[in-house]
C-alpha cells in the first residue's frame, strides 16, 4: 500500500513512503531506519494517509551538509509541513523520530494534531543511564534492541537487499551526526516542553534497554498533556517488535482527539 | 636520513589477564588497572630512554597523544615534550601528534606548542592528527564532523602561528574574537608540521597538497601499505597537485629490536612485541572506526576486509616480521632491511619504536645503545643518491 516517493524541501530530495486513505500521519523513524517497520506502518495506512520520510542524511535521502542536530532536523519537518500544505497531522516518531517530533511541538504545533511518541530520545534523566548504541558490536545492539528473539529476523531484514549494507552505514553517520554528543539528547528541549499543547501519547517498551521506561514517565511529568502506556514484553524498536500494539495505541488515541 | 626515537609510553604493568573481564584496554578498561606508584616508575623511565637516545645521537625524540587506555600514557603528550625541552640539548621534539580538531579550543595547544617551540630555540616538530577513532568516545567528540574540525583547527593554529595578530577566526566549527597567541613560535613562519597516520587516502592528498607539503609518517604498517602510502605521497603531489615531492616529506614508524643475534632478537622480543598487539593494541571494530570517521567511500573499501579490527588473538612474532610491521633480528639484518626499504621508497624520516608494550628497561636501554651503535649511522648517512626512484624501485 505505501510507495515510495521522492519529494523536495528546501533542496532536500526525501525519499519518503506514502500511501493509505484518511487523515495525514507523519511517521519519523528511529536511528535504525526503517528496517522490520513494515507491518506497522501498513496497519497504520488502513486508517491514515501515511507520510513516512527518510530523515535527510539517512535511507534513501539526500545528505545536506547544512542540516547539522535535531533542533535543525525539527524546523526542517516544519517546513515539510508547510510544504504539504497539511492543517492537522498527527505526527508519530520513534526513538530518534520521536525526539524530532518533540523538537518540532515545543517550536510550533499550528499543523500538528497531536503526538505519538514511541521511546523517543531527547532528555537526559541524570544517573538513569541509557545504552551506547555506537559502542556496541551490531549484534550486541540488535539484541539489545529488542525485549525477545526478534533481533534475528530483524538483523537479516535490515541486512536484505543490494544497498542495504550501505544504508546501516549512511545511517550510523547520520545518527551520529545528530546524536552522538551530547548523546541522545539536547540540553535546550526540557526547559521548552510545557510548551507542547497538544495530546501527546508516549508509548514505551517494558524492556527497552536503550532507554529505560524511567524517560517515559519523566516525559508525561514535562508534557501538559501527556499519558504513558508501556507495553509488556516490548524493547526499544516498539513498532518492530509489537507492531500491533503500537499501530492500535496510535490508531485510537488520534481517533479519540476531538477535532 | 633523520632518525627518531618514538616513545609510547606504555602502561607496562598492565595485568595482562585483564581480558577474561573487557575485550579492550581502550575506552572501557577501568582506571583502577593503573597504579599512579608504578606510573611514576614508568614516567621517569620512559623519559629516561628517551633522553639517553638524544645523548647517543638519534636527530629527535617523539611522543603521541592517546587517551583513556593502557596502549600510551600520554593524553598529553607536551607534558612529556616539556619535560625534555630542557634535558634535551640538539635533539628535535616531535610530538606526533596531538588531536587539535578534538578540542573545543585548539588554541591552548597552539599556545603550549609556540611556548615549547619558544623554549628549545625552535627544536619543536608538530604532528598534527584526527586522533584514533576510540579518541571520539574518550572526548565526546561527534566523529561525523572529525574531517572539518581537523581542517578547521589546522588553519585556525597555522593563522595563529602565521598571522599579526589580534584577528577574529571565524569559522563553522570555531569562533574566536580575539585570536592573538604570545609566544609566537620560534621557528618561523612555524613549526614542521608532521601528519602520522595508520593509512588514509585522504589524509595523503591533504598533507601533500602544494601548500601545506607536510610530513606524512605511515605507522605500524605492513611494507604492502608503507610502500602503497608512500608512493601514493609521491605520486599525488605530482599528478594531483602539481610539483615534485621530496623525500624529506615522507617518512615510517615502525617497532624494533635488535639484539646480538637474529635468534637471540626474537627471543628476548616475542612476549613484549606479541603482547603489544594482542594486549595493548586491542581495537574492535566499533571504537576504531566510529560512524563518520572514515568517509562512506573508505568505509565500503573496508568492507572488503570484512570489518577489521585491530585485536590479536593469534598474533605472532613471525607473522609480524613477515609483513614487515615489525623490524626484529641483529643490527646487520635490521640495517639491511632498512637500507633496502630506502632504496624502494626514499623517505628521509624514520621514528623507531624501541620501546613497546611490556619491553622492561633493561632491555630497551640495550636495544636503544645497539641500535644507535650499529643502525643509526649508516641510516643516517643515507640521502636521495641512496634511493632508487619510484620508478626505478617498482621496475626492480
Amino acid at each position: 500500500m505505501l510507495n515510495e516517493t521522492t519529494i523536495e524541501v528546501r533542496g532536500v530530495r526525501l525519499n519518503m513512503r506514502r500511501g493509505g486513505a484518511g487523515a495525514p500521519l507523519l511517521f519519523l523513524h528511529g536511528a535504525q531506519g526503517y528496517a522490520g517497520s513494515g507491518p506497522a506502518l501498513e496497519m497504520l495506512a488502513r486508517r491514515f494517509e501515511v507520510l513516512a520520510p527518510d530523515h535527510p542524511g539517512f535511507g534513501r535521502s539526500d545528505v545536506p551538509d547544512w542540516l547539522d542536530d535535531v533542533p535543525d532536523l525539527a524546523f526542517f519537518y516544519l517546513d515539510l509541513l508547510d510544504a504539504l500544505g497539511l492543517e492537522r497531522a498527527a505526527v508519530v516518531g520513534h526513538s530518534l523520530g520521536g525526539w524530532i517530533a518533540l523538537e518540532m511541538a515545543v517550536r510550533s504545533t499550528r499543523r500538528i494534531k497531536g503526538l505519538v511518541l514511541a521511546a523517543p530520545a531527547g532528555i537526559r534523566i541524570a544517573g538513569v543511564p541509557r545504552a551506547d548504541m555506537f559502542i556496541c558490536t551490531p549484534d550486541e545492539l540488535a539484541r539489545l534492541l529488542f525485549a525477545g528473539d526478534g533481533w534475528k529476523a530483524w538483523t537479516e531484514e535490515q541486512q536484505a537487499g543490494p544497498d542495504a549494507l550501505d544504508i546501516i552505514d549512511k545511517n550510523r553517520f547520520a545518527a551520529a551526526k545528530f546524536c552522538w554528543q551530547p548523546r541522545l539528547f539536547d540540553p535546550k528541549l526540557e526547559k521548552w516542553l510545557h510548551r507542547i499543547d497538544r495530546p501527546t501519547r508516549i508509548l514505551w517498551g517494558e524492556e527497552d534497554r536503550i532507554i529505560p521506561p524511567a524517560y517515559g514517565r519523566r516525559l508525561v511529568e514535562l508534557i501538559p498533556a501527556a499519558s504513558l502506556a508501556l507495553i509488556p514484553r516490548a524493547g526499544h524498536l516498539l513498532p518492530v517488535e509489537a507492531p500491533d500494539r503500537f499501530a492500535d495505541e496510535t490508531q485510537r488515541f488520534i481517533a479519540g482527539i476531538a477535532s | 636520513m633523520k632518525v627518531l626515537f618514538f616513545h609510547l609510553m606504555p602502561y607496562a604493568y598492565l595485568d595482562l589477564n585483564y581480558q577474561e573481564k573487557y575485550k579492550t584496554d581502550w575506552v572501557v578498561l577501568p582506571n583502577t588497572y593503573f597504579d599512579p606508584v608504578k606510573g611514576h616508575e614508568l614516567y621517569n623511565r620512559y623519559l629516561d630512554e628517551l633522553e639517553l637516545a638524544a645523548e647517543l645521537g638519534f636527530d629527535g625524540v617523539s611522543v603521541n597523544e592517546h587517551h583513556q587506555n593502557a596502549y600510551g600514557l600520554m593524553p598529553s603528550p607536551v607534558v612529556m615534550a616539556s619535560a625534555l625541552a630542557r634535558r634535551t640539548k640538539t635533539a628535535k621534539i616531535a610530538i606526533l601528534g596531538n588531536a587539535f580538531g578534538l578540542r573545543e579550543h585548539p588554541l591552548t595547544l597552539a599556545e603550549e606548542h609556540a611556548m615549547i617551540d619558544v623554549l628549545t630555540g625552535g627544536r619543536l616538530i608538530s604532528g598534527m592528527v584526527r586522533g584514533i577513532g576510540a579518541e571520539y568516545f574518550s572526548f565526546g567528540a561527534n566523529p561525523a564532523f572529525s574531517h572539518a574540525r581537523f581542517q578547521e583547527a589546522h588553519d585556525l593554529v597555522i593563522q595563529a602561528w602565521t598571522r599579526p595578530g589580534p584577528f577574529a577566526f571565524e569559522g563553522r566549527h570555531y569562533n574566536f574574537e580575539y585570536v592573538n597567541v604570545w609566544p609566537r613560535p620560534y621557528q618561523q613562519p612555524h613549526p614542521p608540521i608532521w601528519c602520522p597516520s595508520l593509512g588514509s587516502t585522504e589524509t595523503v592528498e591533504w598533507a601533500s597538497h602544494k601548500s601545506r607539503r607536510y610530513v606524512y609518517i605511515q605507522n605500524f604498517s605492513p611494507v604492502a601499505a608503507v610502500i602503497r602510502y608512500l608512493n601514493m605521497y609521491r605520486q599525488m603531489a605530482e599528478r594531483t597537485h602539481g610539483y615534485t615531492a621530496s623525500s624529506h616529506q615522507i617518512g615510517w614508524a615502525a617497532p624494533i629490536y635488535v639484539a646480538k643475534s637474529d635468534e637471540e632478537a626474537v627471543a628476548e622480543a616475542r612476549p613484549h612485541i606479541e603482547a603489544l598487539f594482542t594486549k595493548f593494541l586491542t581495537l574492535p571494530f566499533e571504537m576504531l572506526f566510529p560512524p563518520g570517521y572514515l568517509s562512506m567511500q573508505s568505509l565500503k573499501g573496508m568492507r572488503a576486509v570484512r570489518r577489521p579490527a585491530i585485536q590479536g588473538g593469534k598474533v605472532s612474532i613471525e607473522g609480524l616480521m613477515e609483513t614487515g610491521i615489525f623490524l626484529c633480528g641483529s643490527p646487520d639484518t635490521v640495517r639491511r632491511k632498512l637500507i633496502e626499504s630506502h632504496h624502494a621508497l626514499g623517505f628521509q624520516n624514520f621514528l623507531a619504536v624501541l620501546q613497546f608494550a611490556t619491553l622492561p628497561r633493561a632491555l630497551t636501554e640495550k636495544n636503544v645503545t645497539l641500535f644507535a651503535r650499529e643502525v643509526l649511522p649508516a641510516l643516517q648517512a643515507l640521502t636521495d643518491k641512496d634511493y632508487a626512484g619510484m620508478a626505478e624501485a617498482a621496475a626492480e
